[in-house]
């Protein structure tokens, strides 16, 4: 009795291990499913997806389910990659630009060049980052530059003139910038100018903020370390004196949501203007103000690729042909300005942008493809942001010396860079 | 055939070798082969993205001798650690004698300081978050008695104090109840002859109730220790590590460096440091128990 | 006790009480509150105006329904298998004496050590052999048979070793064998202890956080505590009302349970004999 328990007991056990190991079975003639991994949950932005994946799959029968997979934002390389190490990595992947030289150089992403359609309208400056030795390797799906929204509301109730009218005067520069942020903080107790998405943490959205100097954070080549540059000294030391002295951004710790009314100003990307829907407060959206080195525009990045290790490499990168042709490009470009040129026009982005105007589109979005610099971006990107992030944090105190932190910075970081 | 080897001697050695098989073969797969796989892992240079998985031998162990960081992470593991156990045990001694008292509604405040041991760790944290930003609920009671609350997430001393706190007052309920247990188990008698002899409390305490629970002391300061060793979620939360690196103890330093940047071996060889340490300071607190332990004999 | 020792005894627990209490009762009422009026400073005591849309859209959110069902099952899982591999286990090594069974015991005591964040990563990569990636079954075998069980079987054993003989005896004269006795005589003795173990094991299964987050992706898999940190907005900025309302949700449940039920709970906890 008690064999018979024993064997039926091991029977049971072998057959589970059997059904959880043969699932493995390349399916080269069966159903393809593919997986897509996004960060935005925008339902909006999910629907244009799955609209144009219905498409595909209509003249596919092959393909019978292609799925758009949320992950959040703020950990979206680290789990893309967790997902990449356990043998669990999906078909496409979105990238963000600051992990673009880690994907792009690993051999990991499927060489795009000749799959794409009409590449020669791709601007240049937009597939820099994406293209090693001349072959693609992402596709930059969305360029988006940095903008400044305005609480229009708030700068009339503080008796300031429109910053629509600044920038036509030729005075909207950082300088008064920060006294309209400094007055409206004093006056309202909001706060003034807000850098999206930095909250002291994300210290590579400052780039919107050290252009204006000429600032980098490093060289071109990507060797020498930027921070205790001259440029960038006098950055942080007039961003340290707008925070703390003249209270014009909202201090560590401290959290102001523009698009909730808390504060004037904001510095972000466009793609944000939805989150204006139902605003209860007139706003304008207008160009970065110029720095001492003048007029600056600063640009992110998304890329989209294929990677060589999922299971369906080649119709996954069909798909991306297909995703980035020009007809569903002109769809993106609702959301997600595209590096086509001939769809970079004022009237195209308007008419799938209808919260902005084309002047809006023209001066930040336009120009602001053209003349931006991306936004910083390494080989080891974690690790060196996270180098940086830490040697950083002694600055955002009252009494901080700007440049031994800046020195600090770069001494923890020169290793790293010269790999 | 008379069954003879089965003795009934021997029929309990196998219904003893039955019942702890499960735990026993679940413990080597799940726990025991993992850990060797460790080892393995951290002599190993393991590129994700590339996909490559080379043998380089003590290299990873070499980069551990000489990692600049590890110095301040070993500070910041030991600096937390050494505070959690402190106000942890302390608090938990303080609160059991507080609440052996025999006044009414002691059952209710047992119930308060256990009740944070029940939520849940991540609720327990994002809250903290919200209360310990410069603007939020702490600074805002101290302002409403008067003090002036400091950036608490934001400097090195009170981001590593608040982390501590956060910690401490999540799981201090487990201890206490321990204590209280123990606390109710030695004998009035002894307080009773002692108040004849003339001992005051603080002595009382000290020469009696110290010594009678000194077993749970020490089985409660070997989990808590362990314990400590072992606290991801607040940091990771809270802090990220920082400011700078002021609260990146190494399970935290271990997860940057596995997860975040990739470097699954040298991960690895964190792993198995992590491991050696706490096997070290669960011995010597354990070989310990010879000197501070009071055993009735 | 003089007047001056109980005002100051009460004094100073109410001092201490105001942390223990203050989070849990600033996250209801945050979760109440409009976006705007969770930061105001200084932070209002009671919402002013109460508005509970937070709590619709953290079901709109996520599939929090599930998600929830997912932590309940799985910890009631785990509870269930751990009591059974610990009390057998317990029960041998405090009752049963057989060869190298002191030496076995340290062996698994050893797994106490071993904190998660350690062995995760083998871990992952055997899942995934086994192809039970983004299955809940990784959270439900290694707790069985980890850490936290180990420390059941410790519990269990303390408990065990404690219990009389003479009853066993009896049992054995009346010719019931081995696991007859365990499960007639010693296991119905136990209850205090299986139910102090049930809890630390429910808790401790329904509180994971790494785990989740390494071995699930799809949503409708996530747990709990997973769950909580996913409430961002399209760009990845936190939804703070949702947070805490979901958070709210998340503590509520176990908090009433165990306001009704905590003279069990801490009594059970004390006759562990984990006194030593």
């Amino acid at each position: 009795m008690r064999t018979r328990v024993l064997a039926a007991a091991l029977a049971g056990l072998l057959a589970l291990g059997t059904a959880a190991c043969g699932g493995e079975d390349p399916a080269d003639t069966g159903p393809v499913s593919l997986r897509m991994t996004v960060w935005t949950s925008n339902e909006a932005h999910l629907k244009l997806f799955t609209d144009i994946a219905t498409a595909y799959k209509a003249s596919h029968p092959t393909v019978s389910e292609i799925k758009f997979d949320p992950i959040p934002f703020e950990n979206y390389t680290t789990t893309l990659t967790t997902q990449i190490a356990g043998g669990n990595g999906p078909d496409l992947a979105w990238i963000l630009e600051n992990s673009a030289p880690d994907f792009v150089n690993s051999g990991a992403l499927a060489d795009l060049s000749g799959k794409i359609t009409e590449s020669a309208d791709l601007s240049a400056s937009a597939a820099k980052l994406w293209t090693v030795d001349g072959k693609l390797y992402a596709y930059p799906f969305s360029t988006s530059p940095f903008g400044v929204f305005v609480n229009t509301t708030m700068f009339t109730a503080a008796g300031l003139s429109s910053p629509a009218d600044m920038v036509k005067n030729g005075q909207w520069t950082w300088d008064n910038v920060v006294k309209a942020g400094a007055t409206i903080n004093a006056k309202t107790g909001k706060a003034g100018m807000v850098v999206r998405d930095f909250d002291y943490k994300s210290w590579d959205n400052l780039a919107s903020v050290w252009r204006g100097w000429g600032a980098q954070a490093w060289s071109e080549d990507g060797k020498t370390c930027g921070f205790n540059q001259q440029p960038m000294v006098d950055a942080m030391t007039f961003l340290h004196k707008g925070i703390f002295t003249d209270k014009a951004f909202p201090g560590p710790g401290t959290t102001a949501d523009f698009f909730a009314g808390q504060s004037a100003m904001t510095i972000t990307q466009i793609s944000r203007a939805s989150l204006l829907k139902d605003a209860k407060f007139t706003w304008d959206l207008v160009p970065l103000p110029t720095g001492p080195s003048g007029k600056y525009a600063v640009i992110g990045q998304a890329g989209l690729g294929a990677l060589k290790k999922g299971k369906h490499a080649d119709v996954a990168a069909d798909f991306l042909a297909f995703f980035t042709n020009p007809e569903n490009s002109a769809k993106l470009a609702a959301y997600f300005p595209p590096p086509r040129k001939s769809q970079l026009t004022a009237e195209n982005l308007a008419k799938t942008n209808p919260l902005l105007k084309p002047e809006q589109l023209q001066a930040v979005v336009i120009d602001g493809i053209s003349t931006g610099v991306v936004k910083p971006s390494h080989i080891g990107q974690a690790e060196l942001a996270q180098a940086v992030r830490a040697g950083l944090d002694p600055l955002w105190k009252p009494d901080a010396d700007v440049k031994a932190v800046l020195d600090g910075v770069c001494s923890s970081i020169s290793a790293q860079l010269a790999k | 055939m008379q069954n003879t080897f089965w003795t009934s001697r021997r029929r309990d050695h196998l219904a003893g070798y039955l019942f702890v098989a499960p735990q026993l073969i679940g413990s080597i797969v799940f726990v025991f082969v993992p850990l060797g796989l460790i080892f393995w892992y951290s002599l190993h240079e393991w590129n994700v993205l590339a996909g490559t998985f080379e043998f380089t031998g003590p290299d990873n162990y070499d980069q551990l001798a000489n990692d600049p960081k590890l110095g301040s992470v070993l500070t910041a593991t030991g600096l937390f650690s050494a505070g959690l156990v402190v106000l942890n045990l302390s608090l938990a001694l303080l609160l059991a004698v507080l609440l052996n008292q025999r006044l009414r509604g002691t059952v209710a405040f047992r119930t308060i300081f256990f009740s944070p041991v029940v939520v849940s760790l991540v609720a327990w944290t994002i809250i903290w978050g919200f209360l310990l930003q410069d603007n939020g609920g702490v600074n805002g009671l101290l302002q409403a008695v008067g003090a002036d609350g400091p950036n608490w997430l934001r400097g090195e001393t009170t981001a590593m104090i608040s982390v501590i706190v956060v910690q401490v007052v999540k799981n201090v309920g487990l201890n206490m109840v321990l204590f209280l247990a123990a606390l109710q188990g030695v004998p009035g008698d002894l307080y009773e002859a002692a108040t004849i002899d003339g001992a005051g409390r603080w002595r009382q305490f000290r020469s009696i109730t110290v010594p009678m629970i000194s077993p749970t002391i020490l089985l409660t300061s070997i989990i808590t220790v362990v314990g400590s060793l072992q606290v991801f979620a607040q940091i990771a939360v809270l802090t990220q590590g920082g400011p700078g690196t002021s609260t990146t103890v190494l399970v935290y330093y271990l997860y940057q460096q596995a997860f975040q940047f990739h470097h699954f071996g040298y991960g690895a060889t964190l792993s198995v440091l992590l491991f050696a340490i706490v096997l070290i300071l669960t011995v010597v607190q354990w070989q310990m128990r010879k000197k501070w332990v009071f055993h009735e004999s | 006790m003089s007047l001056r020792a109980k005002t100051a005894v009460y004094g100073i627990l109410c001092v201490l009480a105001v942390p223990f209490l203050f989070p849990t009762w600033w996250m209801i009422t945050s979760s109440m509150k409009p976006v705007n009026d969770i930061f105001r400073f200084p932070p209002t005591l009671w919402p002013t105006d109460v508005d509970f849309a937070a709590y619709r859209q953290v079901f709109d959110l996520q599939p929090f329904a599930r998600q929830y069902v997912n932590s309940m099952y799985i910890a009631a899982l785990v509870t269930v298998g751990t009591l059974a591999v610990a009390s057998l286990a317990g029960y041998a090594f405090a009752r049963i004496r057989f060869r190298g069974a002191n030496l076995l015991f340290l062996v698994i005591l050893t797994g106490l050590l071993i904190p998660s964040e350690v062995t995760i990563v083998p871990l992952f990569q055997m899942f995934h052999t086994w192809g039970m990636v983004d299955t809940h079954w990784p959270l439900i075998l290694v707790p069985i048979f980890g850490a936290p069980s180990v420390l059941a079987t410790f519990i269990m054993r303390q408990f065990f070793i404690a219990l009389p003989g003479e009853l066993e005896e009896a049992a054995r004269m009346d010719g019931l064998g081995r696991f007859g006795m365990f499960a007639r005589i010693a296991l119905p003795l136990a209850r205090p202890a299986l139910g102090a173990v049930a809890i630390f094991t429910f808790l401790h299964s329904w509180n994971l956080y790494l785990e989740p987050i390494v071995f699930l992706s799809t949503k409708e898999r996530f747990t709990l505590p997973q769950a909580l940190t996913q409430f961002v907005d399209a760009y990845g900025g936190p939804m703070w009302n949702v947070q805490l309302s979901a958070a709210t949700l998340t503590a509520i449940p176990v908090l009433i349970v165990f306001v009704i039920a905590q003279r069990q709970f801490v009594e059970g906890l004390a006759h562990t004999g984990l006194k030593g």
